[in-house]
């Protein structure tokens, strides 16, 4: 089975980035033979938060910010089930950014495909954590004072498993970097830029076309201070690829009462 | 006939250690032992204090005064002096302790006879046995037990500071009253916190994730003690957020799992109570008390989150909560909430304290063989399952994610088949299928015990209160009065009939750690109790049957 759920129209803003994000999942879930039935898409809440009421999978659609620790909890009950985060930057690097910090070091293989159109859409145009310094709002009236959250920087510095960076405007580069995560080994991030048609006027489609550029063939992700150096470009240019791998043991792998099996299958036996 | 022994000193002294000693060689000695520790909340310094009360009758409440005080510093044979019983004995560790106070060397014998000023546990032992005139050969087993890992040499040395204490203890040997030996069931020592983390464990806990907070740390502790035996996954969540919500993904995912916590985790915990309320998910929580608001007094113990347990979360949901008040009833009420969660796929709490969590006794033996609770899972179900059906129980077949149809939840309103809705009717449909559930809790909770029969009077408790209260009672009736305690082991939901049938016609005075009588007002609030008194307590201390007594008869 691996049909889109037509049941449940989305929410969504006609020309918003998350049908192509939905679109690119729907794809490289197919591509990667999932077997849906074994596939948990965990949100937390936002307009992103939403994308997994429009496929076939099983939902855990929980609250603002916790999607990460959700996801722990599924991925070590039964971890021979796919387990993947598809949520807003608000939701993974704003409210739930503890989580996302420990969620690194837990090295749990949990896939987040994190949607940043760096605002908030919900509620409403508000500044979001990977919003750029100046960006105005009907709240930051004078511009966003603070500086961004670099969620790709921060996760090389944790030594994160798989690190990486799409776009929707390049939607099979964006398929293949969900393949490529879904492959990986132990916790990968996905950060994936989008546009907001209704609430970001200045980071749209066509910005980030302008920008994102695809990593050279030749670029080693497992050279770590170089993929810190990568993660920090931001501007004229925006690099986009596997940023950065490690071959770190997943927390499945480190997990003894995990050896013998998944434990949601064991129970009782 | 009881004694009381109490061991007081600085963090680090070793109270614990001698304490610990002490009540597992009189529970081998065939005595009842009631241990509770009083402790502040420092790794140095300060004054703890670790009282082993032991009887050749069974004990439900610690003492306020002590038969036999050991000090091991000024400071706290200062603050304890006052506390010692009439034809009871002081002894200090020094030269100088004062007039009616025993002053022996101990650690200069530590020194003498094992090398080692560490060792003055082991001497004082030996002066505690000495002083009760009980022939040491299980102190000596207990010793051998604890040091057997540090080989033959540790353990000469520790059974020769005990022969010095023995020695040096003169004219103190068998200078305090004391109950003869082999009147109780031979049973190890247990606490609460080891009661309850086993509990867990046989009931088929697979997930535990916290955040440490005293005093719920002695239960997750516990658990990780018991995590390779049993094959349970316990996590150090980064914050208490985290560990509720892993909670919830985890009971999806189809095991069972719990957290621990203290108020003021419990506190963060709020939304993701409401979201296990929502999402129809088991998730269990032990809620271990401690003083509030805030921070407050974080070693001592207190009812005062009752409320808080009883109503947290946004909106309105079914939950259950369970409050023992023996080891042996939180080792069951662990286990049964469990079996709630499950059942009605709601949230259940077990709500203990410091002082039950710490508290240590002999008791029969509990079963640790694996006896996994049933999860009430469907299995292959069909394709056309929906997670949230409406039933007239309110509970809904729960099927867990890699079965025969997509399980899907969301924190949203939402339709049978788990998706979001913004219909009114169907929001409606969910939240009153929601609701039965609660009736259906109702209709199992447990009654209150009555001690020893109905009476005139009646004192109302509820979780740890129930032996101090108990022996408040048999110190009352012996004085003539018609009192009889009714003991609430769940205090959520409310069973106003079964609640009438305990108190109704009766004079109630609640007794209750917190300032409001919170558990007599949810009874007034269900409409099972009209005018009450109240014995709070709240200044972070245990009740004692004498405190009891003496509030009972002002």
């Amino acid at each position: 089975m691996n049909a889109e759920n037509k049941k449940q129209a989305p929410a969504w803003c006609p020309g918003c980035g998350d049908f192509a994000i939905l679109a690119a999942l729907n794809k490289a879930l197919a591509a990667s033979g999932i077997d849906r039935k074994r596939l948990v898409l965990v949100s937390g809440i936002g307009q992103a938060a939403k994308l997994p009421h429009y496929t076939d999978a099983n939902v855990f659609n929980g609250l603002h910010g916790r999607a990460l620790p959700a996801a722990t909890g599924i991925k070590i009950a039964n971890h021979s089930l796919d387990v993947i985060i598809t949520s807003g930057d608000g939701d993974m690097y704003g409210e739930g950014g503890n989580h996302f910090l420990h969620a690194i070091r837990r090295n749990i293989g949990v896939k987040a495909f994190v949607h940043n159109n760096q605002v908030y859409g919900l509620t409403k145009g508000q500044a979001s954590p990977t919003s750029d310094i100046g960006f105005v709002t009907k709240i930051q009236t004078h511009g966003v004072v603070s500086v961004p959250v670099n969620p790709l920087a921060l996760a090389v510095v944790e030594d994160c498993s798989f690190v990486a960076r799409s776009c929707v405007a390049f939607p099979e580069h964006l398929e293949k970097m969900m393949v490529e995560a879904i492959k990986s080994k132990g916790f990968a991030l996905l950060d994936i830029l989008q546009n907001c048609v209704t609430f970001n006027k200045v980071n749209t489609f066509k910005w980030y076309k302008d920008r994102c550029k695809e990593l050279p063939a030749d670029y080693n992700p497992r050279d770590r201070e170089n993929a810190l150096r990568t993660s920090m470009k931001w501007g004229d240019e925006i690099p986009i690829g596997v940023i950065y791998r490690s071959d770190r043991k997943s927390f499945e792998e480190m997990t003894p009462a995990l050896a013998a099996g998944p434990l949601a299958e064991r129970y009782g036996k | 006939m009881d004694t009381n022994i109490r061991i007081t000193g600085e963090a680090g002294q070793g109270v614990q250690t001698i304490g610990g000693l002490l009540a597992d060689s009189f529970a081998a000695l065939g005595l009842n032992v009631y241990a509770t520790q009083s402790y502040m909340s420092r790794i140095r310094g300060g004054v703890n204090s670790y009282d082993i009360r032991i009887s050749d009758a069974p004990l439900y409440s610690a003492r306020e005064e002590a038969d036999l005080l050991v000090a091991l510093n000024r400071e706290s044979l200062d603050s304890n002096l006052a506390a010692v019983s009439s034809a009871g004995k002081a002894v200090f560790d020094g030269a100088d302790g004062g007039d009616s106070v025993v002053s022996l060397d101990m650690t200069g014998a530590a020194k003498e006879a094992g090398g080692s000023a560490r060792m003055v546990n082991s001497v004082a032992a030996g002066v505690v046995f000495a002083a009760l005139g009980y022939k040491p050969d299980r102190l000596f087993d207990a010793l051998t037990n604890q040091f057997k890992k540090l080989g033959e040499e540790a353990i000469a040395k520790n059974h020769a500071c005990v022969g010095k204490g023995i020695e040096i203890a003169g004219q103190l040997k068998g200078a305090v009253k004391a109950p003869e030996p082999g009147k109780a069931p031979l049973g190890e020592v247990v606490s609460g916190s080891e009661a309850i983390g086993l509990s867990a464990a046989v009931a088929g806990v697979k997930v535990v994730s916290s955040y440490p907070m005293t005093p719920s740390t002695g239960v997750f502790t516990h658990l990780a003690y018991l995590a390779d035996k049993y094959g349970i996954v316990v996590e150090q969540a980064e914050d208490e957020i985290a560990a509720i919500n892993l909670v919830c993904g985890a009971t999806f995912a189809g095991v069972p799992a719990m957290t621990t916590t203290s108020g003021g985790g419990f506190a963060l915990m709020a939304e993701g109570i409401s979201l296990s309320g929502m999402l129809e998910l088991p998730a269990v929580v032990f809620l271990s008390q401690r003083p509030g608001p805030a921070t407050s007094q974080p070693t001592r113990t207190a009812q005062q989150d009752l409320h808080f347990a009883a109503f947290a979360g946004h909106g309105e949901f079914a939950r259950a909560i369970y409050a023992p008040g023996t080891i042996a009833q939180a080792y069951d009420l662990m286990r049964k909430a469990f079996e709630t969660a499950h059942k009605f796929q709601s949230p259940a709490i077990l709500m203990a304290d410091q002082f039950i969590t710490d508290l240590q006794q002999n008791i029969a033996a509990l079963s640790a063989a694996p006896n996994p609770i049933d999860r009430l899972i469907i299995e292959n179900h069909a394709a056309d399952y929906v997670r949230y059906a409406v039933t007239d129980s309110g509970i809904s077949p729960r099927a867990i994610p890699g079965g025969g149809a997509f399980v899907v939840l969301d924190s949203d309103e939402h339709t049978p088949d788990g998706h979001l809705t913004e219909d009114l009717d169907e929001r409606v449909m969910q939240q009153d299928k929601r609701m039965r559930k609660e009736e259906g809790m109702i209709a199992e909770v447990l009654a209150p015990e009555i001690y020893p029969l109905p009476a005139a009077e009646v004192f109302l408790c509820w979780g740890s209160s129930y032996g101090p209260c108990r022996e408040a009672v048999d110190i009352l009736r012996a004085r003539g009065r018609d009192v009889c305690l009714a003991h609430f082991p769940q205090v959520w939901p409310i069973d106003p009939a079964k609640a009438l049938a305990a108190l109704g016609g009766r004079k109630v005075t609640a007794v209750e750690g917190n300032c409001n009588a919170q558990f007599a007002l949810l009874l007034r609030m269900a409409g099972a109790l009209g005018e009450f008194g109240a014995i709070t307590r709240y200044d972070g201390l245990p009740f004692t049957a004498e405190y009891i007594v003496r509030r009972a008869q002002k």
